[in-house]
């Protein structure tokens, strides 16, 4: 098992690094520069090449980039230029914002679309059915942008809800349950727009997966013996679906990043992608870089827990690593 | 149902090829005395209750500030078909064009826009369909023929791939890009990001089904006939491979549409000259614009139905 | 189903929350577009430094946004020699810092001191300058600042409007060690940025927003002899997006921003203003006037082969081909009023009516490019050169700005009919201002934002050797005569202390600039502030910090 983790873990590294490199690179090699944002508000030409040579920015692209390869390394990736704040405690706090959201997302999906699958995949016909494989095939191609922006015309034309944004204003004020009530004020709108077409996901997969294992002969058996149908779904025949599901969940904890991103651009939540597309717009260099990196450190840790819980769902995939590892050994 | 979806795409893409004949106005013309204007509907009743020939009432500005119109409901503009190389538009357009979709903050005819925008988004998306079929098709296909080693690096490539976080992996590339590039650069840039990043979908399928197909009789009959690898791959495995070629080809088509949309969305892909679905969703980045003008969301309703159509088909495939 | 659950628990919430009964805060949010770089005023300059200056410090003297009059602030009074070289100025007594530390003379010479070390390299430094030469400030007693010109300068005091007094005590130690530049960065703790302004930091959340504290010590009372600041906390949120910044405004989450209300805000803002929750301000014409101008760096490589480029007469045919009139009901819906110079009827006292002017005359344009050898031959519509190639270029603009890029547009299209073709590119701000900088472009179509009235105080835009001077900037010697003529009136009115005399030579000026249109303004907006109805006493102004200027007699309903 530890030889494993290692595997993964040495993967992971590598990926975070290709990752962050690159956006480091092609960020540096693109036109226009942090500096030159400054001059909007009347600084001098003179001001501006002080302050570019104050961030390193007149140097080589090479020498800037193995300088910050060199410091990530320590795990110092280095101060954002517009924020004046280490990248690493800038990244941390929108982080957990994203995952606040994507948490959120999943939970609210898992609930939707799990129970609908059941329903769909142990029965055949009835309204339900057909009513629930409507709406998901529907929910399916309603990808985030498009639920988002519909959201969001329709929370500005009713004021339900808020249009955009995590928190009002000295939403904390009123001490800390306020601030919680503000934060779930704001939650739904992105939540939804992320959920929706998850939900319709784990639903068609927890479907097909579920009527599949209902032709199993040891499910035929069961209902031979007068099991009801309804017992037999729910004790025994659930369970060994979860397998599909499982694998679906590594990769939508993988799209999750992708697909908050959208959202968090068109409902302004101050999570991982927002904080990105600034940076990129901004040139804020070690920012994007940073934002990159914990990205793929997001994915990495989002495939590994996947894995996890297929391990858990189906002991023969437990099995199989075993033997892959014993063959490895050998 | 399969082949409702079927017809639907067919209609979509042929309503864009059509789109200089379908749309009533050129799709960059601005009409500076109709800046967010509303969508005019035909009309087949006059105001005395009669039936008329379809007509529109010319729009009449209450507000300019607030871009308000009314419809100048004392006056009747009949619509007259095939007239000036169009399908369908007013028969006298001095009192205003004819907006079925209104138009956008520049004063540009929506509906125009929507149709030309068709043949751009579409076009990125075919395109890139076409780069991540062919690449994948390829790298699949040599993957699961030879096996082994190959197989290893092809397969740990598509994986890396896979597992990036495609969206930012567009952004950075994209922003490595001037901001501002001739449309036809941002058409092939766009393409070819959206191809490097779709073909490991493909490759993953075409292998496991050549993989598979090799081992047959048939492949080791090719084989034993004299059949070289080339020949082998290309005439006989990564044909029976077309179903899973198809089945990602209508997976990738709507997801393709959809990046481009985001990405203009959010103004990195195709500037506003350009009608794309995306660059015209970029409008609707103005919260109260969406409020005012629901209309502007009227290219989310097309990226929907392309994307429910694909659904549909591959639902029923499967 | 959870997000039901969470809305129950919201509304229940928030209803509970009105109950408790607390002595109320009084506290308004604002709102800025962009992250402090810095808490320093001698360090940097940017429109964040300035408002936060505004809230937590102050200044000798203080100019009244809305009369242009100049009033006593820290300096109570002040005399002035017979040549108007040396000014007296009296400091008010019993004033202390937010700390605690009285304020005396010797911050005032410190202050100086501090903007013209050449080690902190201020902006500040720059501007406080007369003819590249520094002020002398000398303190003969702690309650005396004698302040000492180095050649007649017309603006006088009015100068030290600029300049915040910040305290000598935080900050000498840096100014020795020549870190100046550097301290209180943004991850100095807020305690330690004290100062003699209405408020003080009480906390930087990054990317989040600001938050002010009124100030215990803060000297001043209102006429009846309350207290000020009225406010007990000011909250600055920080929202880079425009589109967000009006929905929160909508929603009553922020209770006015920093800039004007955009036209295409105008009907939600109406709207919100018909439901009572936020009022509109009608401030007039403003200062600003969207500017368009040709790069007439002489040695551009296309100039070479292209001289016309650089030919008044390009530029008086682009004045006269674009209709003003329909410019300002496209580009800003009606809210505008055409102008033809720089100096728009929002500043009275500068404004001058009877200047040359290039109405709209097509005819008169295309006669204009057939001058400069620029003629249809194919007759296609387009003006070709003698080479055969199409006249024309590229006007870069802001991308993202809505006003901005229709504004080029419609500059376009207005050219494309008397036959240039003017392609528009749009530039996310940083490239944009990257190119004007280096001057790779062809022209350009920008908004400027006014920082002072008074044109002696603008001089680098209007003198050939200023970084301003858009259209060729920094130049050595002037490259022509027009320019040579406006340096010289500058010169001269800058020296001169009487009004009169100022205006008439700023006339010539405006003449000047009219015949040979180096910069092209077609409108200038009119502009309306919102505030949510809760605010009350704000004194709004043209002049930005609009609502910001004057922060201690702001006040909640």
């Amino acid at each position: 098992m530890a030889r494993y983790f290692v595997r993964r873990l040495f993967a992971a590294v590598v990926l975070v690094a290709v990752v962050s490199s690159a956006a480091l690179l092609l960020t540096s090699v693109a036109p226009g520069d942090f500096a030159s944002e400054l001059f909007g508000s009347g600084v001098s030409a003179a001001s501006i090449a002080a302050e570019r040579a104050r961030y390193g920015l007149d140097r080589p692209v090479a020498s800037q980039y193995f300088d910050w390869i060199g410091r990530a390394a320590r795990l110092d990736f280095g101060v954002s230029l517009v924020y004046h704040r280490p990248v690493a405690e800038l990244v941390r706090q929108r982080a957990a914002n994203t995952a606040l959201l994507a948490l959120a997302a999943l939970l609210l999906a898992t609930f939707l679309g799990l129970p609908a699958g059941i329903i769909t995949g142990s029965r055949r016909r009835g309204l339900a059915v057909s009513a629930i494989r409507g709406a998901s095939i529907v929910l399916l191609s309603l990808p985030s942008l498009i639920t988002s922006l519909v959201l969001v015309l329709l929370a500005a034309r009713t004021g339900w809800l808020p249009t955009g944004g995590m928190q009002s204003a000295g939403a904390w004020d009123g001490g800390m349950l306020a601030g919680l009530a503000d934060l779930a004020w704001h939650l739904p709108l992105p939540v939804l727009a992320i959920a929706l077409p998850l939900a319709a996901m784990i639903e068609r997969v927890q479907s097909q997966s579920l009527g599949s294992v209902l032709k199993m002969p040891f499910a035929l058996a069961t209902l031979a013996r007068g099991v009801p149908r309804s017992r037999l779904v729910w004790r025994d025949a659930w369970r060994p679906s979860v397998g599909p599901v499982a694998a679906l969940y590594g990769f939508i904890l993988g799209s999750l990043l992708s697909g908050s991103f959208v959202v968090e651009v068109v409902t302004s939540w101050p999570g991982l992608g927002r904080l990105m597309y600034d940076a990129l717009r901004a040139r804020d260099l070690f920012l994007v870089a940073g934002c990159a990196a914990a990205g793929s450190i997001f994915l990495a840790v989002g495939s590994l827990i996947s894995d996890l819980i297929q391990a858990w769902a189906d002991p023969r995939v437990r099995q199989r690593a075993d033997e892959r590892r014993a063959g490895a050994a050998a | 149902m399969r082949i409702a979806a079927a017809v639907a795409l067919a209609l979509i893409v042929l309503v864009a090829l059509a789109a200089p004949a379908l749309a009533p106005h050129d799709p960059g013309e601005t009409y500076r005395a109709f800046l967010s204007a509303p969508p005019m509907r035909p009309h087949v009743v006059a105001s005395t209750g009669a039936w008329r020939w379809p007509f529109v009432h010319p729009l009449k500005l209450v507000s300019r500030l607030e871009q308000r119109y009314e419809e100048d409901t004392s006056r009747e503009v009949p619509l007259a078909f095939f007239s000036g190389g169009k399908l369908l538009r007013l028969s006298d357009e001095r009192d205003g064009p004819w907006l079925p979709l209104g138009a956008d903050r520049e004063g540009r005819d929506a509906l125009a826009r929507l149709l030309f925008g068709a043949r751009v988004s579409l076009g990125v998306a075919g395109l890139s369909t076409l780069a991540a079929l062919l690449i994948g098709a390829l790298a699949g296909g040599l993957a699961g023929f030879y096996g082994g080693l190959a197989d290893e690096a092809i397969m740990r490539i598509a994986e890396f791939v896979l597992v990036l976080p495609a969206i930012y992996v567009v952004l950075a590339l994209r922003a490595a890009m001037p901001l501002v590039l001739p449309s036809w650069a941002v058409f092939s840039l766009m393409a070819g990001i959206f191809g490097l990043v779709g073909w490991p979908w493909v490759a993953r399928s075409v292998r496991s089904v050549v993989a598979t197909e090799r081992t047959r009789d048939y492949a080791s009959a090719a084989v034993s006939l004299g059949a070289g690898p080339a020949r082998v791959l290309f005439v006989h495995l990564l044909p029976a491979s077309r179903g899973v070629i198809a089945t990602q080809a209508i997976l990738l088509l709507p997801s393709f549409i959809l990046a481009e949309a985001t990405l203009s969305y959010v103004g990195l892909g195709f500037p506003d000259t350009v009608p794309s679905w995306g660059s015209m969703l970029h409008e609707a980045s103005n919260v109260n614009a969406i409020a005012d003008s629901p209309w502007t969301l009227a290219p989310a309703a097309a990226i929907f139905l392309v994307t429910l159509a694909a659904n549909m088909l591959v639902e029923e495939t499967t | 189903m959870v997000t039901a659950a969470a809305l129950a628990f919201a509304a229940c919430w928030s209803g509970e929350r009105r109950a408790a009964g607390k002595p109320p805060v009084k506290a308004l949010v604002s709102s800025i577009r962009a992250e402090p770089r810095t808490f320093n005023r001698y360090a940097g300059r940017d429109s964040v430094l300035e408002i936060v200056a505004s809230l937590t410090q102050a200044k000798l003297v203080r100019i009244d946004r809305r009369t242009q009059e100049l009033e006593p602030w820290l300096a109570e009074s002040w005399t002035t020699s017979a040549d108007g070289l040396v000014y007296t100025i009296k400091l008010r007594q019993g004033i202390t810092f937010s700390d605690g530390v009285p304020f005396t003379s010797a911050d005032v010479v410190f202050a100086f001191k501090a903007i013209y070390d050449e080690k902190t390299g201020s902006a500040l430094g720059e501007s406080m300058r007369v003819g590249g030469q520094p002020l002398v400030v000398t303190a003969p007693d702690p309650a005396t600042v004698v302040v000492r010109f180095p050649s007649p300068f017309g603006p006088g005091i009015r100068l030290l409007d600029n300049l915040a007094i910040l305290p000598r005590h935080k900050l000498e130690a840096a100014l020795k060690a020549g870190t100046l530049a550097k301290a209180w960065d943004v991850s100095t703790p807020p305690s330690e940025i004290v100062g003699l302004g209405p408020f003080v930091l009480a906390s930087y959340q990054p990317g989040q927003r600001l938050v002010f504290e009124r100030n215990p010590r803060y000297w001043r009372t209102d006429a009846r002899g309350g207290r000020l600041p009225i406010l007990d906390r000011l909250t600055l949120e920080i929202v880079p997006d425009q589109n967000a910044e009006i929905l929160a405004l909508e929603s009553g989450q922020i209770d006015f921003t920093q800039t004007e209300m955009r036209p295409e805000d105008y009907a939600t803002l109406k709207r919100a203003a018909e439901q009572k929750k936020v009022s509109l301000v009608d401030l007039g014409v403003g200062l600003d006037a969207d500017t368009f101008w040709l790069n007439l760096r002489p040695n551009r490589p296309p100039v070479v082969q292209h001289l016309w480029l650089l030919r008044a007469e390009l530029r008086r045919a682009i004045s006269h081909a674009v209709d003003r009139t329909a410019f300002a009901e496209t580009v800003f819906l009606g809210a505008a009023v055409p102008v033809f110079g720089p100096i728009t009827p929002g500043n009275p006292r500068w404004y001058s009516p009877d200047l040359p002017r290039f109405e709209y005359d097509p005819a008169a344009a295309r006669r204009l490019l057939a001058g400069l050898g620029l003629s249809d031959r194919d007759r296609d519509g387009v003006l070709r050169d003698r080479t055969g190639a199409p006249a024309g270029f590229t006007i870069v603009t802001q991308r993202g700005n809505t006003a901005l890029e229709r504004g080029a547009g419609f500059i376009a299209e207005e050219l494309k009919k008397v036959g240039l073709s003017a392609e528009v590119a749009p530039l996310e701000v940083g490239a944009l201002i990257d190119r004007i900088v280096r001057g790779d472009y062809d022209a350009v179509y920008y908004r400027f934002l006014t920082t002072d009235l008074d044109p002696a105080l603008n001089i680098d835009l209007w003198i050939s050797s200023g970084s301003a001077h858009v259209w060729n900037p920094s130049q050595v010697k002037p490259a022509t005569d027009w320019e040579r003529q406006i340096d010289d009136l500058m010169k001269r009115q800058v020296a001169s202390l009487d009004l009169a005399q100022r205006k008439a030579l700023f006339d010539q000026v405006q003449r000047i600039v009219a015949d040979e249109q180096p910069m092209i303004q077609f409108a200038a907006p009119k502009i309306t502030l919102a505030t949510s109805t809760r605010v009350v006493g704000a004194t709004p102004a043209l002049l930005r910090p609009s609502i910001l200027w004057n922060p201690d007699g702001l006040g909640v309903k």
